[in-house]
């Protein structure tokens, strides 16, 4: 809501210069969000510029949608008295036209009037003025009163050129009743309107839509002698119901939909009435004024204790007397106790937390001290799981992952892209039905998308260093079965489970210290520092099953037995699609985020520093090339010895000194009891035995 | 008996020749080893009278001591020489780079609501969270904004179902949380939240903290102390905190928290259009409705509620002026925090 400063004055003389208006306001509650200098004036020494307040109006605030409403609000705050414009209008004769209500509910009061014999023409250059400062185009005098009077008194008029209106008629009622059809104002042909639209209808037809917009045919023109005055009350639901659906936002229906005074309905009709006879020589007839339930204010009574320990603060019982009686709601006071009568057009105010509100915010925020509360102590904190999420977090930067975070919006096309399978539960998403773009009209069931995005932007950026990772949760609208037994939830919401995604690109060639060749080993080693860091024990990585990844080099990992997600390169078809022209691959990952959280293992249990000393022992087979170190490494560490403490791998080795299609392991096997030192013999008894047994398991011999 | 003067200048003479340790460990040998020069003129000591052989052992004794010290001092001073050019000779280029791997950055968002959370779980808060797909009544009916309300403009909503939502705020979880728990409870929930919009100044998806006290005797007062302690910990001790009245369904009365502004110090600059004040958090006390609406008794408890955005924090704590930079993942962005 705009005012200007001039304009405010006429109401209430405070005597507060601009600044110091602004600051009043805004610590009440009206924050004056701009300050601005009007614009256009010629002549700066006949009429020096007025100055333009933006006013944050909050929707509870209808009130203060008219200069009045402001003004009325600075009169509380400062004892300033407020001023009314004079309204009271000379009428004649009966009103020469009939109201009919359908509904009270949704129209509880309809008034009127007919003025006869005005001159259209341009407005007076004052009322120019003040229309342009709020920002309303002239038009003609009387569609200038009309919205004149709404942005002074903030209640919406609306005038029919009388002679176009049949049958001396005006009848409130729905769309059902009286016809889906209309041309309003703005030239649109509405043909089908919804049924439950309010309509002003004459006597055969819809000839505005209530509170919203008004009929093109009845509009009044160059040529309107006779005008039919329109000021009404309609419910607010129904305005905003109307008003949305057909995207017919106005300054009418603005107002109706947060409330109106429903005791200005007369009163805006005489100010306008009035304004019509100075200005544009109308002669009013008498009002119809259709109010078949007058106004019942709310009765609200409050313990000024109350008020007092709620805020913390010590308003004495006289000065929230006082603030009550300066905002015009009627206090009564006996003892602590206040009995409040709100007026009309405060509609907000219905309860006793309305009164507190009213009581701080006119004694001043700034006046209520800072206490810090006294209270029972408990242990703040995070969950275990949060804590998770955040090691998650710190594991992977510090193995040199940088963190993004993606809106959770998927291009359910990229699916395609990846190659998933029809039957693939991720294609299985929750759809918004108001997308910004076509492209976000999915949440994400995989963070492969955006991930496969981030390495794009980067990558065509000339970026050669592209290492990234996400945790956010995906959507999945069906829940998995295991989560339904475990939580037993309606399915109405989708399930939201944790992911951590991550992506890996590096152009090597500038690296001074050379890297294995292989990358997918060096975001596996990412994955395996966070594994270790939250000290999940056993992971397994198979075979790669997804379609957008090198069926060569990808793995699922294993936690427990249970799929926890997958890392590989992605297949050239993909690095292509993502605009990835390198030769080094481009590795992505993905993990399930809640299962690698029930995997973590308990807090660890000490176990004794090993008392005797352990002998190792190295061993190099020569197997076939598919057979995996991983199965070998497992093999020995499977051994049933007692004194297999552990073992690893050092060394691999394919080339001239081998056979063809074949490759030499080497593995280091450390050799211990708890209970004794351990004699050359007892080892070499075990050890023979390790090694005739691995070869039998892995059809390989041994390395000379 | 020979002139030992003369043995003395002859085994100085030798040992100026002799230039490494072993060198002179070989001239020790041949002076003062077992069958030395020292050892052998002792034993032919024995065929001269007492007295003489008394002075010629003292010479000798002389001799020994002297080139004792003298191989050692020459054997301590080839032994640094040579390892001086053993380690020039194993010099490596320390200009080269270290064997480093750069850490990765944590998101912005993610360290400033972290820093949060850090401050109100000293306070003895817990962190709640809820579904950010969420049901209309959660996001709004609960929190007294029925359908129709004016207030639901202030949020334009993407809607998955008539009453299924992308949570708007975090506030929901207020709602959760007061039908799970009893009171007293003080509680922050931080999270995504999205908003159909998007330009200059919107995103879809953005974080927000919310947080709630609820007890016996919770105030205004307590409201306006714990909100002032946390903007402290956050900008600076020094910071001015204004609460101003405004609007918001579920608290009442209704607080917008402002600081002055850290840009100009007040003075009034582009950043807070100004007025010297930098809008940073929403707050209130918790609308007795809302107490109704998850089945407690308002006449027994009051509390209060706050909500703040993180990328709106981070903007004005690293200076960022452009709110998308968040969410497009340039490396180059992420890496500077
Ligand atoms: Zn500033």
């Amino acid at each position: 809501m705009r005012a200007s400063f001039s304009w405010l004055n006429e109401f209430v003389d405070t005597g507060l210069g601009i600044e110091e208006t602004a600051k009043l306001l805004t610590m009440a509650g009206l924050e004056i969000e701009g300050v601005e200098e009007e614009e256009g004036v010629l002549d700066v020494l006949t009429r020096p510029k007025d100055t333009l307040f933006e006013v944050n109006v909050t929707p509870n605030r209808a009130d203060c949608l008219s200069i009045l409403g402001i003004a009325r609000e600075l009169s509380a705050l400062t004892g300033a008295p407020l001023k009314m414009p004079p309204y009271k209008v000379k009428d004649e004769g009966g009103p020469e036209i009939n109201v009919e209500i359908s509904d009270p509910e949704l129209c509880r009061r309809y008034a009127g009037r007919v003025i006869k014999n005005v001159k259209i023409g341009p407005s007076p250059e004052w009322m120019k003025k003040k229309l342009e400062d709020y920002g309303i185009r002239s038009i003609n005098n009387i569609v200038d009163i009309t919205n004149y009077v709404l942005i002074e008194l903030g209640h919406p008029l609306h005038a029919f050129d009388l002679n176009t209106l049949k049958g001396k008629q005006i009848i409130v009622d729905m769309a059902e009743n009286r016809g889906k059809k209309i041309t309003t104002l703005d030239g649109v042909e509405r043909k089908d309107l919804p049924g439950d639209t309010l309509l002003i209808c004459d006597a055969e037809r819809p000839v505005a839509i209530a509170g919203v917009m008004g009929g093109a045919d009845t509009e009044v023109k160059e040529d309107t002698r006779d005008i039919f005055l329109e000021s009404a009350w309609f419910k607010p639901q129904g305005i905003r119901k109307t008003a949305k659906r057909l995207g017919l936002g106005s300054e009418s229906s603005y107002r109706f939909e947060r409330g109106a005074d429903i005791e200005m309905v007369s009163i805006a009709l005489d100010r306008a009435s009035y304004l019509m006879r100075e200005i544009a020589g109308g002669k009013p007839s008498g009002a119809v004024d259709n109010y078949p339930r007058p106004f019942r204010p709310h009765i609200i009574s409050v313990n000024t204790v109350k008020i007092r320990k709620l805020l913390g603060a010590e308003p004495s019982n006289d000065e929230i007397f006082g603030i009550l009686k300066r905002l015009g709601l009627n206090p009564e006071m006996d003892g602590d106790m206040i009995v409040a009568i709100p007026p009309s057009y405060r509609l907000d105010i219905d309860s006793e937390a309305d009164i507190v509100e009213e009581v701080a915010r006119i004694y001043g925020y700034g006046k209520i001290p800072s206490t810090l509360p006294c209270t029972e102590m408990s242990a703040g904190g995070l969950s275990e799981k949060q804590k998770f999420v955040y090691q998650a977090k710190n594991a992977f930067a510090l193995a040199g992952y940088n963190e993004a975070i993606n809106y959770s919006f998927m291009n359910i096309n990229t699916l395609d892209t990846l190659g998933l399978q029809m039957e693939d539960p991720r294609r299985l998403a929750v759809k918004v039905l108001n997308p910004l773009r076509e492209e976000d009209a999915f949440l994400r069931t995989t963070l492969i998308p955006s991930l496969l995005e981030n390495l794009r932007y980067n990558f065509t950026r000339g970026i050669k260093d592209i290492r990234l990772f996400e945790i956010a949760r995906v959507f999945v609208p069906i829940p998995p079965v295991r989560r339904v037994l475990i939580e037993g939830q309606p399915g109405q919401l989708p399930f939201e489970p944790l992911r951590l995604g991550g992506c890996f690109f590096r152009e090597k060639s500038y690296l001074f210290w050379k890297e294995p060749e292989e990358d997918f080993y060096r975001a596996k080693g990412a994955l395996e520092e966070f594994f270790d860091a939250v000290k999940i024990p056993d992971r397994d990585y198979r075979q790669g099953t997804e379609p957008f990844l090198h069926p060569g080099k990808s793995a699922d990992i294993f936690i427990g037995g249970r799929r926890a997600g997958y890392i590989g390169a992605l297949t050239p078809t993909l690095k292509e699609a993502f605009e990835i022209k390198a030769k080094e691959d481009a590795i992505i990952f993905e993990l399930d985020l809640d299962l690698v959280f029930e995997s973590l293992p308990g807090t660890p249990v000490f176990r004794q520093i090993p008392k005797f000393p352990a002998i190792e022992r190295d061993i190099a087979v020569i197997v076939g090339e598919h057979i995996k170190a991983g199965d070998v490494l497992a093999e020995i560490r499977n051994y049933p010895s007692p004194y297999i403490e552990d073992a690893s791998i050092f060394d691999l080795y394919k080339g001239d000194k081998i056979e063809k299609g074949k490759k030499s392991l080497a593995f280091n096997i450390r050799y211990r009891s708890t209970e004794k030192t351990l004699t050359e013999d007892e080892i070499e008894e075990v050890h023979r035995g390790l090694v005739k047994h691995l070869l039998s398991a892995t059809g390989g011999i041994l390395r000379a | 008996m020979e002139d030992p003067s003369r043995l003395t200048r002859e085994f100085l003479e030798e040992l100026g020749t002799k230039k490494t340790v072993g060198e002179i460990e070989e001239l020790r040998v041949k002076y003062l080893g077992k069958k030395g020069t020292v050892t052998e003129k002792l034993k032919s000591l024995a065929r001269l009278a007492p007295d003489e052989r008394r002075e010629a052992g003292r010479l000798l004794n002389d001799f020994k001591a002297l080139a004792e010290r003298e191989l050692a001092l020459k054997k301590e001073d080839a032994r640094r020489r040579e390892l001086a050019s053993k380690l020039a000779s194993e010099a490596i280029d320390v200009s080269l780079p270290g064997i480093f791997r750069r850490p990765g950055r944590l998101h912005p968002v993610t360290l400033v609501m972290s820093e949060i959370i850090r401050i109100f779980t000293g306070m003895g808060f817990t962190v709640e969270e809820g579904p950010e797909v969420e049901l209309d009544h959660y996001n709004f009916e609960a929190l007294n904004i029925p359908k129709e309300h004016p207030a639901r403009d202030m949020q334009d909503t993407f809607y998955i179902s008539s009453d299924i939502v992308l949570r708007t705020h975090t506030s929901p979880v207020q709602v959760r949380v007061l039908e799970k728990k009893k009171p007293p409870l003080r509680f922050i929930a931080p999270g995504k939240v999205y908003r159909c919009d998007a330009d200059v100044s919107h995103t879809p998806m953005f974080h927000q903290i919310e947080g709630m006290m609820v007890g016996e005797n919770v105030t205004f007062a307590n409201l306006k102390a714990v909100l002032e302690a946390f903007l402290h910990k956050v900008f600076s001790p020094q910071v001015p905190v204004r609460f101003r009245p405004s609007y918001f369904p579920f608290t009442e009365p209704s607080a917008e928290v402002d600081i002055g502004c850290i840009f100009c110090g007040g003075a009034g600059c582009g950043i807070c259009k100004g007025t010297g004040w930098i809008e940073i958090l929403g707050s209130g006390m918790v609308n007795p409705r809302v107490f109704e609406l998850a089945g407690l008794d308002p006449r027994n408890i009051s509390g209060f509620a706050f909500g703040m955005g993180m990328e709106r924090i981070a903007m004005l704590k690293y200076g960022i002026d452009d709110l998308r930079l968040f969410f497009e993942n340039d490396i180059r962005f992420l890496g500077q925090f």
